[in-house]
């Protein structure tokens, strides 16, 4: 009874639908929905700060180039060490891409050789050989040979830019593994089958690294930290058999070149500890079971070739040992008999890091690597490192450019600015040492690679825009329409009222001219009845 | 999708947008194609020569889907474990993700065993097997660091792809799809534009030679329609709006147990050893309707080498070089030297110059062309983008517009 009372009533007279108060809520309906958006706007945005894409551009661009300086004397009677170097210079210029200085000197100046970047050569007819040292290269220098000129700018050239210069070791570009600032070394003695009887059941491993590795390890400390382990196993069969050849009688195992490429029997010999993330350079160092000696690598024809080591490019190298047949029982690997394996695994290191070989007719004093073969490392991985740096900047600027919606927070910000200052650094100082310049380029490459590594670079996922559609529409879609309904209600009949208001108050001006509330009332009738007229 | 379409308030012009929507993909996807053909022509031209010159093997093995009844998934991605291990990609080299373990689930009957066909002839799951992401760690943000290379520093070694330039990569990926989009668990799907993305992302960085994508799922070849970086070859089981189906029950098992596409590429793949010479051209001669009972695609516009010079194992194998060492220079000389002829002194002049030039010029080339492409890649992410965002709008302003009609005349 009292309900259908009050539902009865005028809806004017309800408290809650007074025009005033409608709109009020209207109003802070919509002042929510304002004040929301900024907020809504900035917890769905993606966090995209700017790189400095104008810098990177432009330091892409930029090659590093080392200048080099040639100091010459001569202690050979009747040659003008001036005509010989500006000879030398000129030929040199034409074939080297770097820029080149050859400057006579005298014989006992004490200044050139402390001097970095700089390489001293010496003429004597004392040698019978050129021979390298640290940075000076003695050449012998025969007055009567008309083609000594150009023989000593072969050399140089081969020694200054060893990559470029010959054409047998663009052949051997493949095998070089990247650059890393650490490299694990792990060395394995496999026996193929322990079990058969003399096999090897430790070796000395430790004091010949000591011994003829160190000295290598210790050389290159400047451009990677090693860290090495070793290992034995007795068991590791290979996935293949060899091949039975029949040599002079006696039947020898031989490995085919297809063999070769798949001598590593990954899936059964655990040959790393796998402790790190850094790359692994594995030197393998495998004795056949008893029943398949000697083993040997066969060449594409079939026959015997005298080579027992092989290398497999940018992972590591392998060295077949047949122990001496007269031997019996189990036994031991000595660190002397060690001595003529391990210069196989220096020689497959060296050749793995990319270290040059001396051209022919040169030789080092001391059997150690030279200054000349180091800095022309040096110089090779700077060019590659700052290079590397310089795509990987271009590339994120790319792909931040192309793909909208990957984040670039200030941490990725803060490693491509430091990476393109250390460029910067590593141009500046190509010009006084290889060595800086190596530096900054490496830093420079480790901050690109973080930077493009970095975990919140993340991408958020694609969604297509049908998607997106869906999981909106049924969310905002409800709520906003009936908000922007009322509002166009609301206004509608704002516009009815005032223009009533306006006819009604040209007819009444006379008498309620200067009476506001009975219009104000005169307006809520109005509107009621509106109200009234649309439902 | 249609099924979400109607919690929205009206269906009909929810239908309309529909309509609408198609449409614009219709254009949208012409456009591509042009585009795609232009860029084919720039990556053909700076092609390499027919060898495969990659140094390392990697493969990436993906099982996106979980529960029972789908083991013939895991059986799928357990196959072809087996046979990329066989051809000698070793174990550190291969990131696998199983999404589920049906080999411990309780319903097996045969607990620690993974059979791929009728009458359990061959246990896939074996003695050695090394699963590296496994369970609810399969997802597609997971899948993509892996691909990307974008890891916490904390992530192991066995869990991360460390490829780099001279890596071949086979990927392969199995579980339930549809158009341009495959399922991972039961929550979240990897669109075709993510992995096109992830590859462009790893071409960028340098962290591949060439990749191989395998797709077997319904609707699969829509999942490689969008890649658009170099040196990439695609294949899946199935066209769009097609199928893909299980090969075989085991009664005993109780479920299907392998997919017809990846059956007949494992039974292709028994043929072949380390040393094989069959080529990618062999492997997709033996598609065919009758047996797949899908139409199998491939994608080989990205791809620089001819298929008929490509071998299976320049993906599926190990590595495919190996160099002899001169041991008597290694020896005698402890510091290694090697024999080049001294160049007479006329062509010593000339030569070396002009091969540096060659070899920065080519240099030049293959930045020009990338750049070109780079480019154009952008207006083509930019254009479809600006529609599709048009569209979007568009759709949600018909759908506010005709509900607001609605309100109105009441």
């Amino acid at each position: 009874m009292d309900k259908s009372h009050y539902g009865s009533r005028n809806p004017s007279e309800l408290p809650f639908e007074s025009p005033f108060l409608r709109r009020c809520i209207l109003a802070a309906y919509w002042a929510l929905v304002l004040v929301a958006l900024p907020a809504w706007w900035h917890t769905t945005s993606i966090e995209r700060l700017p790189l400095p894409m104008s810098q990177v551009m432009a330091q892409t661009k930029r090659e590093i180039e080392f200048p080099l300086n040639i100091r010459l004397s001569s202690a050979v009677d009747g040659v003008d060490a001036d005509a010989v170097a500006h000879e030398l210079e000129r030929s040199l210029r034409s074939r080297l891409s770097s820029q080149l200085f050859v400057l006579p000197t005298g014989l006992n100046d004490v200044s050139v050789s402390s001097e970095p970047g700089s390489y001293w050569v010496k003429l004597t007819d004392g040698v019978q050989e050129s021979v390298v040292e640290e940075n000076v290269l003695q050449h012998r220098w025969d007055v009567r040979d008309s083609t000594a000129s150009s023989t000593l700018a072969n050399r140089l050239a081969a020694l200054l830019s060893p990559y470029s210069e010959h054409a047998h070791a663009e052949q051997h570009e493949h095998v070089v593994s990247k650059y890393a600032s650490r490299y694990h070394i792990a060395f394995t003695l496999l026996n193929e089958d322990a079990a058969s009887g003399k096999s090897a059941l430790s070796w000395q491993i430790r004091e010949a690294l000591q011994r003829i590795m160190r000295p290598v390890f210790k050389r290159l400390g400047p451009l990677h930290n090693f860290t090495i382990e070793s290992q034995v196993q007795f068991h590791a069969p290979l996935a293949f058999t060899p091949t039975a050849v029949d040599v002079n009688g006696t039947e020898v195992y031989g490995l085919t070149p297809e063999d070769l490429t798949v001598f590593v029997n990954s899936a059964e010999w655990t040959l790393s500890s796998g402790v790190t993330n850094d790359p692994i350079l594995h030197f393998l160092l495998f004795v056949p079971s008893a029943f398949r000696r000697p083993l040997h690598i066969l060449d594409s024809a079939g026959t015997l070739t005298r080579s027992h080591s092989f290398i497999l490019p940018q992972w590591g190298g392998v060295v077949i040992y047949n122990p001496p047949p007269e031997t019996q029982g189990n036994f031991h690997i000595l660190s002397s008999q060690l001595d003529s394996i391990l210069p196989i695994f220096r020689h497959q290191l060296l050749s793995l890091l990319g270290v040059p070989r001396l051209p022919s007719g040169v030789k080092s004093v001391s059997g150690s690597l030279s200054t000349w073969q180091i800095d022309a490392l040096l110089r090779r991985r700077a060019h590659e490192n700052a290079r590397e740096a310089q795509q990987t900047l271009g590339s994120i600027v790319k792909l931040v450019e192309q793909i909208e919606n990957m984040p670039v927070g200030k941490d990725v910000k803060r490693d491509v600015e430091d990476a393109l200052s250390a460029l910067d650094q590593a141009f500046e100082a190509a010009l006084i040492s290889p060595k800086l310049a190596f530096d900054h380029s490496s830093r420079a490459l480790t901050l690109t690679s973080r930077a493009f590594f970095n975990p919140g670079m993340l991408a958020l996922l694609y969604f297509p825009p049908e998607h997106r559609l869906a999981v909106y529409t049924p969310l905002f879609a409800s709520a906003t329409v009936p908000l922007i309904v009322a509002v166009i209600r609301e206004f509608a009949a704002w516009r009815k009222q005032r223009k009533t208001a306006a006819s009604s108050g040209i007819a009444d001006i006379t008498s309620v001219g200067y009476c506001p509330s009975s219009a104000t009332f005169d307006h809520n009738d109005v509107i009621t009845k509106v109200g009234l007229n649309q439902r | 999708m249609m099924r979400l379409f109607t919690c929205a308030p009206t269906t009909v012009c929810l239908y309309i947008t529909f309509c609408l929507s198609i449409l614009a993909v219709t254009f949208a996807t012409d456009g591509v194609n042009s585009q795609e053909a232009a860029r084919d022509f720039f990556t053909k031209r700076i092609g390499q020569e027919n060898g495969s010159n990659h140094t390392n093997n990697w493969a990436v093995l993906v099982c996106s889907s979980r529960y029972w009844f789908n083991y013939r998934h895991m059986a799928n991605a357990l196959g072809m474990y087996r046979t990329v291990k066989r051809l000698g990609i070793p174990d550190s080299n291969i990131i696998l993700m199983l999404a589920d373990d049906v080999a411990c689930n309780t319903r097996n009957k045969f607990p620690g065993t993974v059979f791929s066909n009728q009458g359990r002839h061959l246990d896939l799951y074996g003695e050695n097997i090394e699963v590296d992401y496994r369970g609810y760690e399969v997802t597609v943000e997971n899948f993509i660091r892996v691909l990307t290379g974008r890891m916490d520093a904390s992530v192991p070694r066995s869990k991360r792809l460390l490829t780099d330039d001279r890596s071949n990569i086979f990927v392969y990926m199995t579980g339930h799809g549809g158009n341009e989009f495959l399922k991972f668990q039961d929550n979240e799907e990897i669109s075709a534009f993510d992995i096109a993305d992830a590859f462009e992302q790893m071409w960028q960085k340098k962290r591949y030679n060439e990749i191989f994508l395998m797709v077997d799922t319904c609707q699969a070849n829509t999942m490689f329609s969008k890649i658009y970086s170099p040196n990439v070859l695609a294949t899946g089981s199935s066209e769009l709006g097609e199928n893909s189906y299980s090969y075989e029950n085991d009664a005993d098992v109780g479920v299907a147990v392998i997919d017809t596409f990846t059956h007949y590429i494992l039974e292709f793949m028994e043929e072949i050893n380390k040393t094989s010479q069959l080529t990618m051209q062999d492997l997709f001669n033996t598609y065919s309707f009758e047996k797949i009972k899908s139409t199998p695609g491939v994608r080989s516009d990205l791809f620089s080498r001819p298929l008929d010079r490509t071998l299976i194992t320049d993906f599926f194998g190990g590595v495919a070089r190996a160099e002899l060492v001169d041991e008597n220079a290694s020896v005698e000389d402890s510091s290694p030297t090697i024999n080049v002829d001294e160049p007479s002194s006329a062509s010593a002049e000339d030569v070396p110059s002009d091969h540096t030039f060659a070899r920065s010029h080519s240099a030049n080339n293959i930045t020009h062309a990338d750049l070109r492409h780079s480019a154009m890649a952008g207006k083509e992410s930019s254009w479809p983008g600006l529609l599709k965002q048009f569209r979007a709008w568009g759709s949600v302003a018909v759908v506010g517009g005709v509900t607001g009609w609605i309100f109105m005349s009441r």
